[in-house]
């Protein structure tokens, strides 16, 4: 194995290949704070790239109901519990990696889910055990609360579906860092659906090979954000391209989040893989569950966010969301108005900070009635 | 040693087959030994086979490159081979308890593979998949090809007969059925398939023609005419594999052979395999 320095966890470690960072990198920060869980962005996605045969079950994207919601089951605990827990030293990772525990024989640390795996969407779909009537029926460890957490392919830096396949059939694009399996390489021996920890790759039994997440790269390459971003009713989701720590632009959004701010952490980043969608934690799951799915930074992030709305640029950043259907690589505040820019600094939408505030009276004073809530 | 094992286990085996009341085999031999017919067969229960002399073949992990196989699983796979000149054939029977041929996520497929220098070399190439410049030629049979060339349909109710389906884009009314607007919408949707991975499906033959030059590096390879059929019984399965006689390997001379056994009940799949090392391939010419 290689050594490669890994951001995220603050310090070198070990992967199958050398260091090779594409060009650019694609990323995406999602609020989890503005998710309603429509599952609008699975349908964008499944509608437009899995309605063949072989691909009825597989779900590019999903949406899991926190902290039991999970697609394939228990896809997190299950690689959480085999990893026997994670160890941090202050933002430095001490605990080690997938790649670091991979057992003799094998190139990563993973476990291929059953059938049956794949039964349950989500379960424990909004299930909120507590505060009901009699008491709860059940005493679980997390009683009363959740949240949505949306879920594509992380187009890792160092993607463990890639260091799994013996034949090099997947890569990691050089223009934009989006890692895809060559259809017409695969062999379908599912190394990789073994290798993901996110469960990212799903074998097609029909055609014989594994697919995944392309993250829209027909679109990307328009300068337009994928389907499940664009078609998002909470507007949660930005998709954009990061820059390396210490090349960090405040004037590219998603640069801004997550280096800037450090508002936007990675899933799952103890695995080890680099992964490039990045959260804003949920505000009101507690700590200790948010430090496990985003690392130590959560506690900052879940502070900052609680006083966004004082932050006239974070505010005006996060007022970008959902307001472009186009990739927005650059970003501005003048006042109460924020505009999204492409990569040549052509404006492509400006929105308000605020929204004007307008109020209708609970009386119509022309027509002296009541008037009703009916829309 | 392994001479020793491999005698006392042929012996046991001849001894089984008398005992059965079988027509007696020709001895155990310790080559792949391909005796002249006038045209191979393509059958495992061909009856041309009880002439051929069986070569049971010891099979290890693959343990060289990861993913490596560390629990060993298929003991041994019993030779057989027939030339007619143009083609040779490879009976291969190995025990498998459990017949794994329908594809899905976590299944693996039974599997066997027959695997010849590209070219006749003094040195041969490394046993394991061939290497730069010296490459090896793979015929590849599965267990779920051989089910579709059976008569398994394409479809995933084949596979899944109580899977619900709400609709497919091919299946819309304004298409149709059997149209090539039909099958264009389809390969939409299976973009291994749109690009002619010949791993996709669905299949005309159960085998597949390949060439590796090491580990990592099998490719599909123009096809050879090879063919195969795989039969499944009480002990495990019987498959014939019929590739092309290798060119300029004259009557008397030897080249080398190799065979790999995938266990789909045991999760193997691709690198994780029982296989051989080089194996001698006698040419016997004209009984």
């Amino acid at each position: 194995m290689a050594r490669v320095y890994n951001w995220q966890l603050g310090r070198e470690m070990s992967y199958w290949y050398p260091e090779s960072r594409p060009q650019r990198q694609f990323a995406a920060v999602f609020d989890t704070n503005k998710c309603i869980a429509c599952q609008t962005c699975t349908l964008a996605c499944k509608t437009t790239w899995t309605s063949g045969k072989g691909q009825e079950y597989m779900l590019w994207n999903n949406v899991e109901s926190k902290p039991y919601g999970s697609y394939p089951l228990a896809y997190d605990v299950k690689l959480l519990d085999m990893l026997e827990g994670q160890r941090w030293s202050g933002s430095k990772y001490s605990g080690q990696t997938i790649f670091e525990s991979a057992p003799a024989g094998e190139r990563v640390l993973g476990w291929r889910p059953e059938e049956q795996d794949y039964s349950y969407p989500n379960v424990g779909e909004d299930d909120c055990a507590g505060q009901v009537d009699h008491g709860a029926l059940v005493t679980i460890p997390h009683m009363n609360w959740f949240f949505y957490l949306a879920r594509i392919c992380n187009h890792c830096t160092y993607p463990a579906c890639l260091a799994s396949c013996p034949r090099g059939s997947i890569y990691k694009r050089q223009e934009d860092g989006i890692v895809l399996v060559d259809q017409s390489r695969c062999r379908g021996y599912q190394e990789c659906v073994r290798g993901c920890p996110y469960k990212k790759v799903y074998f097609n039994p029909m055609t014989g090979t594994s697919e995944k997440c392309i993250a829209c790269y027909p679109k990307m390459e328009q300068g337009i954000q994928p389907q499940c971003f664009v078609n998002c009713i909470g507007k949660i989701r930005m998709a954009g391209y990061l820059s390396k720590p210490d090349q960090a632009r405040p004037d590219n959004p998603i640069d801004y989040l997550v280096h800037v701010k450090k508002l936007a952490l990675p899933l799952f980043p103890q695995f080890g893989l680099e992964p490039n969608v990045y959260y804003i934690p949920p505000v009101h799951a507690p700590l200790s569950f948010n430090e496990q799915l985003f690392g130590p930074g959560a506690g900052a992030a879940m502070k900052m966010y609680r006083t966004a709305a004082t932050d006239m640029d974070l505010a005006g950043l996060l007022c970008l969301f959902g307001s472009s259907e186009m990739v927005m690589s650059k970003w501005r505040r003048q006042g109460e108005m924020v505009s999204g820019l492409d990569d040549k600094g052509t404006e492509l939408v400006k929105v308000p900070l605020r929204e004007p505030v307008h109020v209708r009276p609970g009386v119509d004073p022309k027509l002296q009635i009541i008037r009703t809530n009916c829309p | 040693m392994k001479q020793t094992v491999r005698m006392v286990a042929a012996f046991g085996l001849t001894g089984l087959l008398v005992g059965a009341g079988c027509r007696q085999a020709p001895a155990p031999v310790p080559d792949v030994e391909a005796g002249r017919v006038a045209s191979v067969p393509s059958a495992p229960t061909d009856a041309a086979w009880e002439q051929a002399p069986e070569h049971v073949a010891k099979l290890i992990p693959q343990d060289l490159v990861e993913p490596r196989l560390l629990t060993p699983s298929t003991a041994e796979v019993r030779v057989r081979a027939l030339a007619d000149g143009k083609m040779v054939a490879f009976r291969l029977e190995w025990n498998d308890a459990t017949k794994s041929d329908l594809p899905g996520p976590a299944q693996m497929i039974d599997a066997c593979a027959v695997q010849l220098p590209k070219t006749l070399e003094k040195e041969p190439p490394a046993p394991q998949m061939g290497e730069t410049a010296k490459p090896v030629e793979v015929t590849y049979w599965r267990a779920d090809w051989q089910a579709t060339v059976d008569g398994r349909g394409d479809t995933i109710r084949d596979l899944y007969p109580n899977a619900a389906i709400d609709h497919y884009p091919f299946s819309a009314q304004s298409l149709a059925p059997g149209s090539p607007e039909q099958a264009e919408m389809a390969k939409r949707y299976a973009p291994a398939r749109a690009l002619g991975n010949l791993r996709s499906g669905p299949r005309q033959t159960p085998v597949e023609d390949l060439v590796a030059n090491g580990p990592g590096t099998l490719s599909s390879a123009p096809s050879r005419g090879s063919t195969g059929k795989g039969l499944y019984g009480k002990t495990g399965w019987s498959v014939v594999i019929v590739r092309a006689w290798p060119p300029n390997l004259a009557d008397g001379q030897r080249t080398n052979v190799a065979f790999a056994v995938w266990q789909g009940a045991q999760r193997e799949s691709g690198a994780r395999k029982m296989r051989t090392g080089w194996i001698s391939l006698v040419a016997k010419g004209t009984k």
